[in-house]
């Protein structure tokens, strides 16, 4: 059973345990504690047994001094005590910075508190107002089909546009804040003043997909904009789908963001208010750790999505150890898990790249760690199916295929989880701060790609109410499940399994009316 | 000789030491013998290592849930050799003769409108080549592109990171893939319906 939050079966101590416990209260791990040795990896092991370490006369437990670990003779079993991993861990504290109370949690504390950006969404949205604004728009609705699937005509070559477009028109907080008037682009002063605007056009594409006219929609309009938008960034040229989802995120940014708030604030970032990053802004942590003393660097970077490299050459994922032993004919088989496992592993970084540590005061080797902080609403993951060969200054895309879960918990990704691997997965408070925001994820949109680098072709796979449907440009038709997952995949977007389930239950189709049926449809 | 191996390394300068003392045909036996006692000590530590590790992990509830994953790995698997199968034309590439709104599109968009830039009339198909001229030449010009994944990344995380070490970047090269054609439903697909698997 996983549970949004990292959270520790806090295992109930084995009685002799608890009764040497009551006998002798913690001095024995404490005393224990400073024959402790721990290592800048994270490992613990015990220097030189200590007899003088009271022991429990009729269970002679002893440690596993080779990891530090306790062992009950007579449960005959590993056991697990919160106060001894507090020990173990509070002498790696006290390792690295000398402190002799070594009770704060490892690395860079962030103590800010982070209001909800969930809350961001909620207020803008009401979803009375919506349905009645969907209701009024949804005079030729073509029988039960969900609200706002529309193809999109390609423009020439802007299937990149398209596949894109279509992922944002259904993520669910993303759509809600547009239909209830998040930004109205018939009211927005920017637009009356003739000057360019995203997120009004963007808006006017809302209107016209949620419209109830089926017939597919040209985004010209909006096609302008952006290319008024993006002639400002080096990058307006490249026709590729995940270039594009940024530089439209950065555009809704730039226009969005509240007045009060200058533009380019680094301290708000994680916590910009604009419909953009209140969506798809996440927060990663950067761990750098030196080889030699242990200390551990700690930064926090936000981010609209997660690039990630495909695990060719099959990292074993964190938790293998956890799987059964059985023949898997999927081994060899690149998976999102794995990717993501590779993302968060340490990554020892080279001879020749030593780093500044700042308690050694010199450079030495490191190693770093990427984890998630904070979850975003949605999360867009970006696969890098391109590789740039330095040797041969060629570049190509990869085609293998990438296993992808419909249902996703990112729980094992997140700092909390990460952090405390690390550290032998000892019962402590590694992260706080965390997870208001639940781990489980579903998914509802893939953008993918055929073809090659130079001449390719992509297409949108589309989750409403739970039935796939394919969008080619145009071409709106129902696929199975199937189709989608043996799908070469280049963009997944999931959205948090609380939004998706809510999404489903809002907007059911309408049915037709006699008097709707006069429209002809 | 009993050993007590409380550190990997002090095991193999024991062996060590062993092996450069008394290094003659008498003592090869018990060489080899040293060998793979020490061999089976090491190797014993690391499985150990790993029993523990899971042992944590089972117990403080901490272990993924693998059956949903299994599932998971289990339906993509199915999918894929059903759409590899050849008797199956479902494929993605598929030509389909109609929507599920029941209308049909020609392979370049023949919708009809004003350029907002220049006011022509143009179709959409041709609307984004037509764009790119119109808009002036002066777009490709002013266009250095630096293909430097650091530049786009920095650019679009909307301030840098104050830290010592460099923070989240990827690898090199930015994962980008354009699209050439068009790539409208008839141009290389097979003629034919759609049939469902």
């Amino acid at each position: 059973m996983t549970t949004g939050n990292p959270s520790y079966t806090n295992p109930k101590p084995c009685k002799h345990l608890a009764d040497y416990k009551l006998n002798h209260g913690l001095s024995g791990y404490k005393s224990l504690q400073k024959h402790l040795k721990t290592a800048p990896h994270g490992k613990t092991s015990v220097g030189k047994p200590n007899t003088k370490t009271p022991r429990c006369i009729s269970c002679d437990g002893f440690q596993d001094i080779e990891r530090a670990e306790l062992y009950c003779c007579v449960c005959c079993d590993q056991v697990y005590d919160p106060d001894f991993d507090k020990a173990v861990i509070s002498k790696h504290i006290m390792g690295i910075t000398g402190d002799k109370n070594g009770d704060e949690s490892i690395g860079k504390r962030l103590v800010k508190r982070r209001r909800l950006s969930s809350g961001v969404v909620e207020e803008l949205v009401d979803s009375k107002i919506s349905k009645q604004l969907i209701s009024m728009r949804d005079r030729r609705a073509k029988s039960c089909y969900p609200l706002g699937l529309r193809g999109l005509n390609n423009l020439g070559n802007t299937c990149f546009m398209n596949s894109v477009l279509q992922a944002l028109l259904h993520a669910p907080p993303f759509r809600n804040y547009f239909l209830s008037g998040g930004h109205n682009h018939e009211t927005c002063r920017k637009r009356s003043v003739g000057r360019l605007c995203l997120p009004c056009d963007i808006d006017v594409v809302f209107s016209a997909a949620f419209s109830g006219d089926r017939a597919p929609y040209s985004p010209a309009q909006f096609l302008y904009s952006w290319w008024q938008h993006s002639a400002n960034q080096a990058s307006y040229e490249q026709k590729d789908a995940h270039e594009f989802f940024i530089s439209v995120l950065d555009g809704i940014h730039e226009k969005e963001v509240k007045s009060t708030q200058s533009r380019n604030q680094n301290r708000d970032n994680g916590d910009c208010q604009c419909i953009a990053h209140g969506v798809f802004s996440g927060l990663l942590r950067s761990d750098v750790t030196c080889m030699t003393c242990g200390f551990t660097s700690t930064t926090f970077d936000p981010c609209v999505d997660i690039s990630l490299d495909l695990d060719t050459n099959n990292f074993p994922s964190k938790n293998t150890a956890t799987k059964s032993i059985k023949p898997d004919a999927n081994s060899s088989m690149s998976t999102l898990l794995g990717c993501l496992d590779l993302f968060t592993r340490q990554e020892k970084l080279g001879s020749d790249s030593k780093l500044y540590c700042q308690n050694c005061h010199e450079r030495r080797d490191s190693a770093k760690q990427m984890s998630i902080k904070r979850l975003p609403l949605v999360l867009c993951l970006h696969i890098k199916r391109f590789e740039h060969s330095p040797v041969t200054k060629m570049s190509r895309k990869i085609d293998r295929y990438l296993q992808f879960p419909l249902s996703l918990d990112m729980t094992p990704y997140l700092s909390s989880s990460v952090v405390r691997n690390r550290f032998g997965n000892r019962i402590f408070a590694f992260e706080t701060g965390e997870s208001d925001i639940s781990a489980e994820f579903e998914i509802f949109a893939v953008v993918t790609h055929a073809g090659t680098l130079e001449s390719g072709h992509y297409v949108n796979f589309l989750r409403l109410r739970n039935q796939w449907y394919k969008c080619d440009d145009a071409w709106i038709n129902e696929v199975d499940e199937g189709m989608v997952r043996a799908s070469q995949c280049y963009m997944m977007f999931y959205v948090q399994k609380s939004l998706y389930q809510k999404a489903n239950e809002d907007w059911s189709c309408l049915p037709i009316s006699p008097r709707r049926n006069m429209f002809g449809q | 000789m009993i050993f007590l191996v409380s550190q990997r390394h002090t095991g193999l300068a024991i062996l060590l030491l062993s092996l450069m003392s008394g290094f003659n045909e008498d003592n090869k036996a018990s060489h080899a013998q040293l060998s793979s006692q020490f061999f089976g000590d090491l190797l014993d530590s690391i499985i150990v290592d790993v029993a523990s590790e899971c042992h944590r992990i089972a117990r403080l509830g901490l272990d993924r849930n693998l059956e949903e994953e299994e599932e998971e790995l289990r339906l993509s698997a199915q999918a894929r050799v059903r759409v590899a199968d050849p008797s199956n034309s479902g494929e993605s590439n598929s030509k389909y003769v109609v929507d599920i709104f029941g209308q049909t599109h020609p392979p370049v968009a023949n919708e009809i409108f004003d350029c907002m830039n220049c006011g022509r009339s143009i179709m959409a198909g041709r609307f984004a080549p037509h764009l790119e001229k119109c808009m002036g030449k002066g777009r490709k010009a002013r266009l250095k592109v630096t293909r430097s994944s650091t530049a786009v990344q920095n650019r679009y995380s909307q301030g840098s990171p104050v830290s010592t070490y460099s923070p989240y970047s990827n690898s090199t090269n930015t994962s980008r893939l354009s699209n050439g054609t068009s790539g409208v439903a008839g141009e290389e697909y097979s003629n034919g319906t759609f049939q469902e698997p």
